[in-house]
């Protein structure tokens, strides 16, 4: 059963980023960085988005030369559902008002 | 500027050893990534700034707010239930009621997280454990009162040890469902959505339905129709048939939701449908017995004057050998009155112990009957 689709402008920007590339394990400041999300704002929306099972998270298997492990986060089966429900209802609610995709829509928000 | 960059991360790093292992986690995470930020420390300290605003909010929320509403509940449960006056015969045990619940309260959160781990992440198990806590500390504050009001002309017939016995059980009986309510919050119980929701709405539903039928309980109806006081009405036992009715339909209407609900719900790590129809039936039992006895003891505490009256009584001791007159004559009224203050609603206490029972061999007879036509066993 999917969850119903409630989320912010910038966790959709945080599950559309997750959702490009669904198999690919992303670190925070990666994900910041697409979704030009401070700190402040996409960590608690990482934590909430684990919390929720709708994104699972691990550090780095083998410490890496000159830097610290990271900690890398990609979407749970559950969470790629709920993105892409999410998603394109977003695009839905937006495509009719601007014709743009609710990515592009996210992009011009400050998102990705 | 670096040394500030390092100072705040340094701050950031001792800060998040306040918080709880899974979150410290998020902390370290943020932290690892300072290096990759872009190389101007102005940008580093903004990363780092979101690190301080994202342990302290974890703070706040997760340690600070659930300690501060402790407090004040335990401060407001001294100030309802410990004052007495030494000729009050139900001060010992109202401030042994204080003492017991706020051990409880506190201890019981440490005994369960060894074995069923820590709150559920999310909103709403700490809500529900707020909740749980506040019906609780209501419910302990009322029945002080209730005792307090009903005992000031003291014990007149002797306090025989059976009496502390059904004070250390109410207190045992209280412990049952603050282990419940932490158990059902916890992180290893799983249980399909809406599930907990629809037993709660159900348990509410049916709480309030039951505690405006007999705001003041239904000792009265009980005795009446047990030929202990006077002669059984027709309203009498409508209304203890609709009781009955209730701790009959409530299990078996949750248990349907419950089956339902978790047979649509294939997530792993989710507890087998029969389980979840058990613990939701227990737990919406649970939770109406609970909310009617608050309801009512509230109600007893705040209009004392409009409780059900009974004839004064001989005022004779008939556990006493030999059988004397303990109560003066003039005194008899009052002193009947005041008992049916002290004693009135029991029976919604009693409901704490019996009506959970009641819903959980219910659901475990239905999960049975059912599990029997299943292949694999009810639990499977």
């Amino acid at each position: 059963m999917a969850p119903r689709a409630r989320f912010s402008v910038q966790t959709l920007s945080v599950l559309a980023a997750l959702e490009a590339d669904p198999s690919a394990w992303l670190h925070g400041y990666a994900i910041a960085k697409q979704t030009g999300l401070a700190s402040g704002t996409l960590y608690p929306i990482l934590i909430r988005l684990a919390d929720r099972r709708l994104i699972e998270a691990r550090w780095e298997d083998e410490q890496p030369a000159g830097r610290p492990r990271r900690h890398l986060y990609r979407l749970t089966g559950e969470g790629l559902v709920a993105a892409r429900t999410a998603l394109s209802a977003a695009a839905r609610r937006r495509r009719p008002a601007t014709g743009r995709t609710a990515q592009g829509r996210l992009a011009a928000e400050g998102g990705a | 500027m670096d040394r500030l960059v390092r100072a705040v991360a340094a701050v950031v790093r001792c800060s998040a050893r306040l918080l709880a292992d899974d979150r410290r986690d998020w902390a370290h995470a943020l932290l690892a990534e300072t290096d990759e930020v872009a190389t101007a420390p102005s940008a580093r300290l903004a990363w780092l700034a979101g690190g301080l605003w994202l342990v302290a909010r974890e703070i706040v929320v997760y340690r600070v707010v659930p300690v501060l509403a402790f407090v004040a509940g335990a401060v407001g449960l001294v100030w309802i239930g410990w004052p007495g006056a030494s000729t009050n015969s139900a001060t010992p045990a109202n401030r042994m009621y204080v003492v017991g619940t706020l051990v409880l309260l506190a201890g019981l959160p440490v005994l369960v997280r060894r074995f069923a781990g820590p709150v559920r992440r999310g909103w709403a198990p700490s809500a529900a454990r707020l909740g749980g806590y506040t019906v609780v500390l209501a419910l302990v504050a009322a029945v002080d009162v209730k005792h307090r009001i009903g005992s000031q002309h003291g014990a007149y017939f002797p306090v025989v040890g059976g009496v502390w016995a059904m004070y250390v059980g109410f207190l045992l009986i209280l412990a049952g469902h603050v282990a419940g309510l932490l158990i059902l919050t916890s992180r290893r119980i799983r249980v399909s959505r809406g599930v907990l929701p629809a037993a709660l709405g159900a348990a509410a539903l049916i709480a309030a339905v039951l505690y405006l039928l007999a705001p003041y309980g239904i000792d009265a109806a009980i005795e009446r129709a047990t030929g202990d006081w006077g002669q059984a009405t027709v309203p009498d036992y409508l209304l203890l048939g609709c009781f009955a009715l209730a701790a009959l339909a409530v299990p078996v209407a949750v248990h349907a939701v419950t089956i339902r609900l978790a047979d649509n719900d294939g997530r792993p790590g989710v507890l087998a449908p029969a389980r979840q129809a058990v613990l939701a039936t227990t737990c919406a039992m649970a939770v109406a017995a609970m909310l009617v006895a608050v309801l009512t003891s509230l109600t007893i505490a705040l209009r004392p004057g409009d409780v059900p009256r009974q004839p004064a009584g001989d005022g004779i001791c008939h556990n006493c050998e030999p059988p004397t007159i303990v109560v003066p004559s003039n005194l008899r009224q009052e002193y009947q009155a005041e008992s049916d203050v002290a004693h009135a609603g029991g029976s919604t206490l009693l409901a704490l112990l019996v009506v959970p029972l009641v819903g959980a061999a219910i659901a475990a007879g239905r999960a049975g009957a059912n599990g029997s036509r299943r292949p694999g066993g009810p639990f499977h």
